[in-house]
């Protein structure tokens, strides 16, 4: 095999990279219609020929000018990494708009092959495009492509795998009898001074000092301050007399002159048009309706609406399925074993705390099925747009949008690719407004706490009590950020531009596959994190049991009873029939409460019990008891602890003679639960601390553990605080 | 009412209050993006304010001499422009800094 090439995927957003890295590779790389998803840069490797090529997806950016972070990540890589080849996607259809950026790669000097993709959108659009004159005027391969259905990837990737042995060859643009003169000086004193030259050929130097790049104005000052503070002075020069002559700044007669450059390639043939360019498409066409001022909001909260609906509706059947298959598991397992510690560890710790969080598969895949849908037809970034109105009410930026969709907005996200996602935004204030907020959501894991409650105690209307709850979430959240930006936050607000993708439809192999993606790691995380937590808080909550005189007391308690019925009776009601006389029935009763008992007594003894005890004092404020604590402390590990917790301590704790059935029906009747706890329990879960790994996760986007650790005690307090109010004036009212 | 009349009659409505209070952009006269409250073309004049922002709005295809069609006019924060075959939303920080005119 020849030796590794590595080739690099660049272009605008929503171009198609990730498309065309998926189907090169054969990754399963998350594809949304949605722009920005990709923030970092992501590897596969792949065989063509014979030829092991690595292949880097970037993030899309629409310059190389250090914007925002994906333009710093993009350059950061080409300079560094020096790829052999990169591929430049572009899209047919808006194909002046993204050759502004091919043109950089060119003053780069990367050996460059361009992608052109979407050519049968271009065509139904009119627009036809000819390649080979593309590639003759613009001096690079340029290969027509649809990443969608992978035609042309081959052919693409032989000419990429040729275009390997080019060395960097950067190319010049004119800018006008001026700015040229002036870049041929910086390029004079860039050269004499060695300047940034190991990174960056000097041309391009000389074009980003005119653009007033921070990125490069700020590596210049590190690496040679003298000869930058040159540069800077002939730029300074160059500009005022710009601004006074012709009124522009440098980095405007660029973009002219690079937009010139495109245009007069493409009209010399490349492009033509065979109808009205001012045509509106149908995706504009739903946009007017979609986006309207006053329908957008209504459609949006009618399609959110219509998404509970079908999650609830849809998955209710499955979920009884599966809660019959977990309480038949534990039947089987309580019949096959003998009584001791790996029985109690099998039903309590495994069955009833893995039962509680993968019972809530069906309901969490028809949620994911949903949002895939909405995502990939591009409705989110609509939601993204409409929702900006409101996000600036609440010194928020519209790029904070996905972050809260991303950490469950619509319910069923996760709040540790939330914290990440807000990387996207530029303004240090906004992003730490964002990350602290978005774990307010109602994540994948707060979905089946949510579920259980609602459908124990609210049964009658579940789809909407989960819709209200999603908007107290909203609520709070935008409130909170509104807190911090007007206290510990101020600042200003930054713009938010971006650009819409297309109406697209879902395809059935997307959605099965982003579908199942999310659903996986669901059941992947319930299989091993889950498992651990829900083993090690089934041990706190088992031991150190009850001291050997109480256990014996209780069991001298049992022969008393047993003693004082007919051996008769004894051994009918230790018979497996389930139609006994009264007086067995009665015995059968008296054993059961007594084992109930002593069962509480030992969970109570234990470390776990002892915690929750402790807490009891100020949780009975919210109403909570001392088993909801041992579930609630188990939940900062992870959110779906929870379930699982108050499954253990509901099952080793029964006090009742008939507690049997799910963990929903148990709480139901259980007397420490009522219609106002729930709600204090479901806004206390809702709002306290991030699960551990958010936190974590917090502390490294923020760079700084102090607001790792706001977000613990605030959030904690806070939704204390919220409980508290709830069970007290819900208790008064009746 | 048939669907389709009242749609219509709904969309002649919203266009009469709109046409009534939106103020046009007159041919030849230079207004701000965020003053236009009519959907319609328009033709790029000049970007002003930050220099960032000339270089921010030029690598998404908005700069002098470019004709755009405003699909959603500003409604307090963001605005919808459609530009060769892309839809761009601008928050009114920026629709301040792009002048246009009637194309």
């Amino acid at each position: 095999m020849n030796q590794n090439i590595r080739m690099a995927l660049v272009g605008n957003p929503n171009a198609g990279k990730t498309t065309l890295f998926n189907a090169l590779t054969g990754a399963r790389q998350h594809v949304g219609n949605y722009p920005g998803i990709t923030v970092d840069y992501k590897e596969g490797v792949f065989t063509h020929d014979s030829q092991k090529i690595t292949l880097t997806d970037l993030p899309g950016t629409y310059s190389l000018t250090a914007y925002s972070m994906e333009e710093v990540v993009t350059r950061d890589y080409l300079v560094k990494e020096k790829p052999q080849v990169v591929i430049n996607i572009v899209d047919a259809s808006n194909l002046e708009r993204n050759l502004y950026l091919t043109t950089q790669f060119l003053e780069l000097g990367c050996p460059l092959i361009i992608a052109l993709n979407m050519i049968d959108v271009a065509r139904d659009r009119g627009v036809e495009v000819k390649a080979e004159k593309l590639a003759e005027l613009m001096g690079v391969p340029v290969v027509p492509i649809i990443a969608r259905s992978g035609q042309g990837a081959e052919t693409l990737i032989s000419q990429a795998i040729l275009q390997a042995t080019q060395p960097w060859q950067p190319r010049d643009i004119s800018y006008g009898e001026d700015l040229d003169e002036t870049i041929m000086e910086l390029i004079a004193l860039i050269s004499e001074h060695d300047f940034l030259t190991e990174t960056y050929p000097a041309r391009f130097t000389a074009i980003k000092y005119l653009e007033h790049d921070d990125q490069i104005l700020q590596k210049g000052q590190q690496d040679d301050s003298a000869t930058a503070v040159r540069l800077e002075a002939k730029v300074n020069q160059v500009s005022d007399h710009l601004l006074k002559t012709m009124d522009a700044y440098p980095e405007a007669i660029i973009a002219d002159h690079r937009y010139g450059f495109i245009k007069s390639i493409l009209r010399q043939g490349v492009q033509s048009h065979s109808f009205d360019t001012d045509r509106l498409y149908t995706s504009d066409k739903i946009d007017k309706v979609v986006t309207n001022r006053l329908l957008g909001p209504v459609i949006m909260l009618m399609i959110l609406f219509g998404l509970y609906q079908f999650t609830f509706t849809w998955s209710e059947l499955p979920v009884s399925w599966l809660e019959t298959l977990f309480s038949w598991l534990s039947g089987q397992v309580e019949t096959l074993l003998p009584d001791g510690p790996v029985k109690s560890m099998i039903i309590s710790g495994i069955i009833d705390g893995m039962g509680g969080v993968l019972g809530f598969v069906p309901l969490i895949m028809f949620m994911f099925l949903g949002i895939a849908v909405l995502e990939d037809s591009g409705y989110l970034a609509r939601v993204a747009f409409m929702m900006d109105r409101i996000f600036r009410i609440f010194g928020l930026h519209g790029s904070s949008v996905m972050p809260f969709i991303v950490s469950g907005g619509i319910a069923g996200g996760c709040a540790v690719p939330g914290v990440m996602a807000t990387r996207t935004l530029r303004s240090p204030k906004e992003r730490i407004a964002t990350l602290l907020t978005v774990p307010f959501m109602n994540c994948g894991a707060k979905v089946p706490v949510l579920a259980l409650l609602i459908g124990a105690f609210f049964s009658e209307s579940k789809a909407l009590y989960m819709f209200l709850f999603t908007l107290l979430a909203w609520v709070v959240a935008l409130l909170t950020a509104k807190l911090l930006r007007a206290t510990v936050l101020k600042g200003a607000a930054t713009p938010f531009v971006m650009e819409l993708p297309p109406y697209r439809f879902p395809t059935l192999r997307g959605l099965a596959i982003h579908t199942w993606e999310r659903t996986w790691q669901y059941i992947k995380k319930a299989g091993t994190v889950i498992l651990g937590i829900s083993i090690l808080l089934w041990a706190l909550m088992t031991y150190p049991g009850l001291p050997e005189a109480t256990r014996a007391d209780y069991e001298q308690q049992r022969q008393d009873i047993t003693a004082s019925f007919a051996p008769a009776i004894m051994s009918e009601s230790s018979s497996e029939k389930e139609e006994v006389s009264e007086e067995a029935m009665a015995l059968r009763r008296q054993l059961l409460t007594l084992d109930n008992e002593e069962a509480e007594q030992a969970l109570r003894n234990s470390i776990a019990g002892r915690i929750g005890i402790a807490l009891e004092p100020v949780s009975r404020l919210a109403g909570f008891d001392w088993r909801t604590n041992i579930a609630l402390v188990g939940g900062f590990a992870a959110k779906e602890v929870i379930i699982s917790t108050l499954g253990t301590a509901y099952s080793m704790g029964k006090v009742e003679a008939d507690a049997s059935g799910s963990l929903g029906e148990r709480l139901s009747r259980d007397p420490n639960w009522s219609k106002v706890v729930a709600v204090a329990a479901l806004i206390f879960i809702m709002f306290y601390a991030p699960c551990f790994v958010t936190v974590v996760c917090i502390a490294k986007e923020a760079g700084h553990w102090g607001w790792a650790l706001f977000s613990i005690s605030f959030n904690t307090f806070f939704a204390f605080l919220m409980a508290t109010a709830v069970f007290q004036i819900g208790s008064r009212l009746g | 009412m048939t669907f389709k009349t009242l749609k219509h009659t709904c969309s002649c409505l919203a266009d009469k209050i709109r046409n009534s209070t939106g103020q046009p952009v007159c041919p030849g006269q230079i207004a701000p993006l965020s003053e236009s409250c009519r959907s319609g073309r328009l033709k790029i004049c000049k970007i002003t304010g930050d220099r960032k922002l000339c270089t921010r709005m030029a690598s998404l295809g908005v700069y002098p001499g470019e004709e755009v069609e405003l699909l959603c006019p500003e409604n307090g924060s963001q605005c919808l422009l459609k530009l060769q075959g892309t839809t761009l939303t601008l928050d009114s920080n920026t629709t301040r800094n792009i002048l246009v005119t009637e194309a």
